[in-house]
């Protein structure tokens, strides 16, 4: 029996909704890294758990791949929606999480940290959460690119991106934080506060990659 | 705003250049100040003023940093103790040195400002740090020759 049309349509509807999911996962994920502390995300946190199902939702497709494996056949419908209606609320939902998301709601979220950093510093807080976290949202639509470009198309994809993110945080990323970790050691060393664990992290920072093969090379 | 030009970790490169070439500097005028406050009050004030001059030397100690940390391959599992004991090297070869020169100056003014030397002056504790500053070596094999020694146990 031939699969109706409109199931096809609905399919292919979820499927070009999987960006802008993504995008949403990807704003999620920067409120999560406030809430979480900014500097230290948690492993398994609302962070991780929001950039994993962005991945996810950027590597749909390939995923599916899976399926055949098992022998479950999943024909993907090509050629995009033909019901019209659906195809409406298809571009509708893509225009309003572009333009009115992306494009307004995530640099007023922002701003909100900027705000907060201030509050937070004056509450007795540390700023660096609220800013990394604006910093994030600021950046979200150039992280779905980065994403996208990591995106192999084959069903390993959404390893393949992961792995690919935690190559970029390692060499891009961690080396700026270690100076920043070098700043918090020099303000503290100032203030009579204990610095000798930022000098330490400072270091460690700089040598992610080593430390993971110390790991590798201790089991 | 085209937020299409925006990335997290340019983000972050301009918040560390941000912090370490301007404000960092800025800092090191206030702990100069407070540097200042607390000599003038009596109290200890070589954090100020020595943090006043780590604060003018985020880059250079970053690049010492980045120094240590590259002394072996990027996947070599011993980088991080070869960082940690080149660092330590530095402390103890480099910083050291001069600070023991500190302490010999700083002795040779309260020696003559106070014209005594005994035991409790300041004067003979000045003298006495320089030297084990520059003993840092020396005093960690004499430790390591006592380890050695005991290893058979008490009999």
């Amino acid at each position: 029996m031939p699969i109706p049309q409109l199931l096809n349509d609905i399919i292919s509807l979820l499927l070009l909704l999987a960006p802008s999911a993504a995008l949403l996962s990807l704003m999620l994920a920067g409120i999560a890294l406030w809430s979480e502390a900014g500097a230290s995300f948690a492993i398994g946190g609302s962070f991780t758990k929001w950039m994993f199902w962005a991945v996810v939702f950027l590597t749909l497709e390939p995923l599916l791949g899976w399926f055949p494996s098992f022998g479950v056949g999943v024909p993907l419908p090509g050629g995009g929606i033909s019901t019209g209606w659906l195809e409406s609320v298809q571009s509708d939902v893509a225009v309003f999480v572009t333009n009115f998301i992306v494009g307004r709601l995530v640099p007023t979220c922002a701003a909100y940290f900027v705000l907060r950093a201030i509050l937070a510093t004056a509450s007795g807080g540390h700023p660096l959460p609220s800013i990394l976290a604006a910093m994030f949202l600021l950046g979200s639509e150039t992280t779905y690119n980065l994403i996208r470009s990591y995106n192999t198309g084959t069903p390993y994809a959404p390893a393949d991106v992961l792995d690919s993110l935690w190559n970029h945080l390692v060499g891009t990323i961690m080396p700026v934080a270690a100076v920043l970790a070098l700043v918090a050691a020099i303000l503290n060393f100032s203030v009579r506060k204990p610095f000798m664990k930022h000098v330490a992290v400072s270091l460690a920072l700089l040598s992610v990659s080593a430390i993971w093969n110390l790991v590798l090379a201790m089991m | 705003m085209n937020l299409g030009n925006m990335s997290f970790d340019q983000g972050v490169l301009n918040l560390a250049n941000w912090m370490g070439n301007v404000i960092m500097p800025s800092l090191a005028g206030l702990f100069i100040i407070l540097a200042v406050i607390e000599f003038s009050k009596g109290r200890e004030f070589s954090h100020s003023m020595y943090g006043a001059m780590a604060c003018l030397l985020v880059s250079g100690l970053t690049r010492a940093f980045e120094t240590f940390a590259g002394q072996r391959a990027w996947n070599d599992p011993d980088l991080y103790w070869i960082a940690l004991t080149t660092l330590i090297n530095w402390v103890g070869n480099v910083i050291l040195p001069v600070y023991a020169a500190v302490q010999v100056a700083a002795g040779a003014l309260r020696t003559g400002m106070f014209s005594s030397m005994h035991p409790g002056s300041g004067g003979l504790r000045h003298f006495a740090t320089a030297a084990l500053c520059l003993l840092v070596s020396g005093l960690l094999r004499l430790a390591e020759v006592f380890v050695a020694q005991g290893t058979a146990g008490v009999t």
